[in-house]
């Protein structure tokens, strides 16, 4: 934990952890301890995925050594095991809701182009290299989180999110939302959800966010759950937008509001041409002339909070190929292919940036992070970036990125999240790669970061 | 950063003046110093600046060697159509170093009086058997490094130029520490006219000749040749990067990929 507790030190290697040990397999029982201890060293606190990479990492390095001890092959020994019965309730907690493992697996492996490994595996070693393929088939547990669970497992915040629709007279939209967009596009994303669902132009929606004098109470960008939990939130506040809209429309259309349809920004009486837009409405709404000001109040501004019923469960397949050249022990990715379901896309291009960033992290923690302090004095070695090794361009390939979609079933964009999802299976992937490409040499345990000194500190023991 | 006096010298001559005087630090390219000032490990008292001395840049082939001023930067160094021709592992050395402001601020000078353990061009005048030129002498490489951020310079001696003799064939190879890209370690390998010459940067407290890949080579000038010699470990650097062994292990290594490098 380290000298203190912060804020998610023990959720992380607890309930984001322990409860995502049953992966994307069908294994009956799992138990799994913790033990938590504190140290004399910085605390620990929750970083990129947090606690997922962790379970990932155990779980898919151990399917990985399982298809090297029986000889079965590495996809084979997932599809075997994978789940396809939904929704599936784990033994550890978790009730996944939906997914299609195999689809993932299946792309990941084209991407990677599986079949041409051993061709180029016998190139590299024709060359004095050492080349290996590793598999992650990873989970994770986002859209955090109904609160009621997280706090009967212990936490003590709600963890709900606020957004509020503002329509103005002009028929624009003011969006305030607790999810704060720290570079992440919610602005983009969140005015296309909005722009979708009202059928107005996207110019016409601004995003407030960050600011908790003008905000309702929310929770925050966190756990890959700002689209899922914050965007959920707006659509329940546009759902109450276009109720009473349909109220104020019914009124001036002289209809019941039963018959009032609200589609493509227009509100019409079923079967007819007679319509009224969503400008004109919001107009009426605050120029109520003609309004039943006996039933309703002007003004069009509506207030949703969402707490989710699930968690959501993005899940993939990452590939990892890399080629390490054994006189100086570095690890080179040549290849890294991405295949992943986060439920439905809004914008692809923000999500494709966020697996990028994602897989740039995890491949860091893999390759070159590592924390260090001195046995003796407790001094950290690693105090700047002369030491501690951050990973730029020209340590990560080119990604190969896709994505499947089997929609969440409980959130009404059908979204699960994408934050994360690099973080998460790129450690497990790369590590699975590093240990096939040094199999050969009897190297049978490697810890990260696989620095260039350790890897060729673990092939001389090897040698000896 | 603690409190310094500054003064910007007209000459080599003021300059050496101002610095006996206060007994303060030169400032050339500021790469290393300014940085070390900002961590408060430096304290110089006063910095005299010889950055507007006229004289001290340009780069020219001289008979059979490259001369290089002292304030010629590493990009000046990189580009030069002189030093490409002449000394190509030379240039690459220099296109190598830091990163682009770096290149572009820090001079080759600086970077000698410097003589950081990790820096690239010792390497290159250690190996290349460059010839040092101070206000007040003439320093030849093996006689100028002398330790850890330690030369053979005087308290008031100021480097002018540098000049390095064409060698036969030469390549520098380094191999980058994973975070601060300095050389974990880094080889020069020369084949001059006075024979093989190899110097090591980045594995021990400074500079210096590897005799053992250098007596190889001179026997046979091959990849195999300097990788089958095996370098001791003692008196190289152990940190959290590499142990002495990893270093000592890279020296052969890369000292077979320079010559096969040097072509």
């Amino acid at each position: 934990m380290g000298a203190y507790l912060s804020t998610f030190a023990s959720c992380i290697p607890t309930i984001l952890y322990a409860t995502l040990l049953a992966g994307q397999y069908t294994t009956p029982v799992i138990y799994c301890e913790v033990t938590a201890v504190f140290t004399n060293t910085a605390p620990v606190d929750a970083y990129r995925g947090a606690g997922r990479p962790e379970a990932t990492y155990v779980v898919e390095r151990l399917v990985h050594a399982a298809a090297v001890e029986t000889g079965i092959a590495q996809d084979e020994l997932r599809r075997r095991n994978f789940i396809r019965s939904f929704p599936y309730q784990t033994p550890v907690a978790l009730m996944y809701d939906t997914g299609d493992y195999d689809a993932c697996l299946d792309e990941a492996m084209k991407m990677a182009d599986v079949k041409g490994f051993a061709a180029r595996k016998d190139d590299a070693v024709k060359r004095g290299k050492l080349r290996g393929l590793g598999y992650a088939s990873y989970i994770e547990a986002c859209g955090i989180a109904p609160s009621n669970i997280a706090g009967a497992l212990g936490a003590r915040a709600g963890l709900f999110e606020a957004g509020e629709v503002r329509v103005n007279p002009t028929g624009g939209v003011t969006v305030f939302t607790g999810s704060h967009s720290h570079g992440q596009g919610h602005e983009t994303t969140f005015s296309q959800i909005v722009a979708s669902r009202l059928g107005i132009p996207i110019e016409t929606v601004e995003i407030v966010h960050g600011d908790t004098g003008r905000v309702p109470f929310g929770m925050g960008t966190y756990g890959s759950r700002s689209l899922a939990v914050g965007g959920t939130a707006i659509m329940k506040a546009m759902d109450k937008i276009i109720a009473k809209g349909r109220k104020i429309a019914a009124h001036l259309l002289e209809a019941a509001e039963t018959d009032i349809e609200f589609k493509d920004g227009k509100f019409t009486v079923a079967g007819t041409d007679r319509s009224k837009s969503f400008a004109e409405v919001a107009l009426t709404a605050y120029v109520p002339h003609n309004y039943p000001l006996d039933k309703l109040e002007p003004g069009l501004d509506e207030t949703a909070f969402y707490d989710p019923t699930n968690f959501t469960f993005p899940a993939g397949t990452h590939i990892c190929e890399v080629e390490i050249d054994p006189e100086t022990g570095v690890v080179q990715i040549v290849n890294f292919s991405a295949c992943d379901d986060f439920g439905n896309i809004i914008n692809p291009m923000i999500v494709e940036g966020q697996v990028h960033g994602g897989l740039a992290q995890g491949i860091g923690q893999a390759l070159l992070e590592c924390c260090v302090y001195d046995k003796e004095s407790g001094q950290l070695l690693t105090g700047s970036y002369m030491d501690y090794a951050m990973p730029r361009s020209d340590d990560l390939p080119s990604f190969k990125v896709a994505t499947k979609v089997t929609p969440c079933t409980h959130n009404p964009l059908g979204a699960k999240g994408c934050g994360e999802a690099g973080a998460i299976g790129a450690p497990a992937a790369l590590m699975n790669a590093v240990h096939d490409a040094l199999s050969a040499s009897g190297v049978k345990y490697l810890d990260m970061p696989a620095t260039p000194h350790r890897v060729w500190q673990a092939l001389q023991s090897a040698r000896q | 950063m603690y409190v310094f006096e500054y003064q910007r010298a007209k000459s080599v001559a003021d300059a050496a003046a101002a610095l006996a005087k206060t007994g303060g630090k030169a400032l050339a390219g500021g790469q290393s110093l300014v940085g070390a000032m900002k961590l408060r490990l430096a304290n110089p008292g006063t910095l005299v600046d010889i950055a507007g001395i006229a004289g001290l840049k340009g780069i020219k082939q001289e008979g059979a060697a490259v001369v290089i001023g002292a304030m010629s930067t590493h990009a000046d160094v990189a580009s030069s159509a002189v030093v490409k021709k002449a000394i190509p592992a030379l240039a690459a050395l220099a296109e190598g170093i830091g990163d682009r402001q770096v290149r572009n601020r820090g001079t080759i000078g600086g970077s000698l009086a410097n003589n950081d353990p990790a820096a690239d061009y010792p390497a290159a005048v250690l190996a290349l058997g460059a010839t040092v030129q101070t206000n007040k002498r003439k320093i030849a490489a093996d006689e100028f490094f002398k330790g850890m951020y330690e030369t053979a310079l005087g308290a008031d001696e100021i480097i002018t130029a540098v000049s390095f003799p064409v060698p036969k064939k030469a390549a520098y190879v380094k191999f980058p520490n994973p975070a601060s890209r300095f050389a974990l370690v880094g080889v020069f390998v020369a084949q001059t006219q006075s024979g093989v010459r190899v110097a090591v940067t980045g594995a021990a407290a400074h500079v210096h000749r590897a005799t053992a890949i250098e007596n190889a080579l001179a026997k046979s000038f091959t990849a195999d040749a300097a990788k089958a010699v095996k370098i001791p470990a003692d008196h190289l650097n152990t940190d959290l990067h590499g142990s002495a062994e990893y270093r000592a292990h890279l020296v052969s290594v890369l000292a077979s990929r320079a010559v096969t490098a040097a072509g």
